[in-house]
């Protein structure tokens, strides 16, 4: 147990604690601050894999941006006050959620440890992490590399997804249906 | 265990059923596009420590599509959802029920 596999533990425990707070609050706003700690410690453990462009864009996109977004429409639907009755499922509803999410994360388990335990885990695809950021000058300039020289159909796509995604918005949030 | 492989994959599992359950269950759809974003992310951390794991970049490219779509569905539907409580007074599920039947 060195020190990267301590705060590799504190980040994930702290992550799946703020998952449990956001499934069990509520209230809209404690949901979304717990959802603000995921997205925190989640860039956390980016920072501590050394992946830091990965953490920047998470800091800066989700944390920043997506959050301001939401906490702002849960004020401006005014969200935060009670409404009357009861406002959690039937417990039907909340077996068979429960059912269907805890299925999953088992199939899910079982197949990441068949998959740890067969020999082409410790067969490196590329080179080694730190040997190819020397090669490359640092992540950032690989990752450039790799959007805007093999990838940049789908860079322009996205662009294009974004711009659609702006109209939309404004077109969908200015009027009023009949 | 010299991998963080393990506990990122064990956690990137548990965070994506969490935010399937509270799809499933919740009746306020704005807490659901909060979890539809935190199974996003769920995605996002398994893709960075496979992606670290094997020393390749492929992964962060598909984050980096990932989070700008995040983004565009988010706004999208928080003015669907502005929309629907301008037309209904409400954004609780059992209150949509217009086209049951």
């Amino acid at each position: 147990m060195d020190n990267f596999q301590i705060i590799l533990i504190i980040l994930s425990v702290a992550t799946a604690l703020c998952g449990i707070m956001m499934a069990v609050s509520r209230n809209p706003i404690s949901v979304a601050l717990s959802l603000l700690g995921v997205l925190l410690f989640t860039a956390g453990i980016y920072g501590l894999m050394a992946e830091h462009l990965v953490a920047t864009l998470q800091l800066v996109v989700y944390a920043g941006a997506v959050m301001v977004l939401f906490i702002f429409s849960i004020m401006l639907l005014n969200l935060n006050v009670e409404l009357k009755g009861p406002k959690i499922a039937s417990p039907l509803t909340w077996g068979c959620a429960l059912l269907v999410s805890g299925t999953i994360f088992l199939a899910l388990v079982k197949s990441f440890v068949h998959f740890l335990a067969s020999p082409e885990v410790g067969y490196s695809l590329g080179q080694s992490s730190e040997s190819q950021q020397d090669a490359m000058n640092g992540q950032t300039y690989g990752l450039a590399v790799e959007l805007f020289a093999k990838h940049y159909i789908a860079f322009e796509l996205m662009g294009v997804a974004l711009l659609i995604a702006i109209i939309g918005a404004v077109v969908l949030a200015k009027r009023k249906i009949d | 265990m010299d991998s963080p492989l393990l506990v990122t994959q064990t956690l990137a599992a548990f965070l994506f059923c969490m935010g399937l359950f509270m799809v499933l269950y919740r009746k306020n759809t704005m807490i659901m596009l909060m979890a539809i974003e935190l199974m996003l992310n769920s995605a996002n951390l398994s893709l960075v420590s496979f992606s670290h794991h094997y020393g390749l970049l492929e992964g962060q490219v598909q984050v980096f599509f990932v989070i700008t779509l995040a983004a565009a569905e988010s706004a999208i539907g928080i003015s669907l959802l502005l929309n629907l409580y301008r037309n209904l007074g409400s954004v609780y599920t059992d209150k949509l029920s217009h086209l049951k039947g």
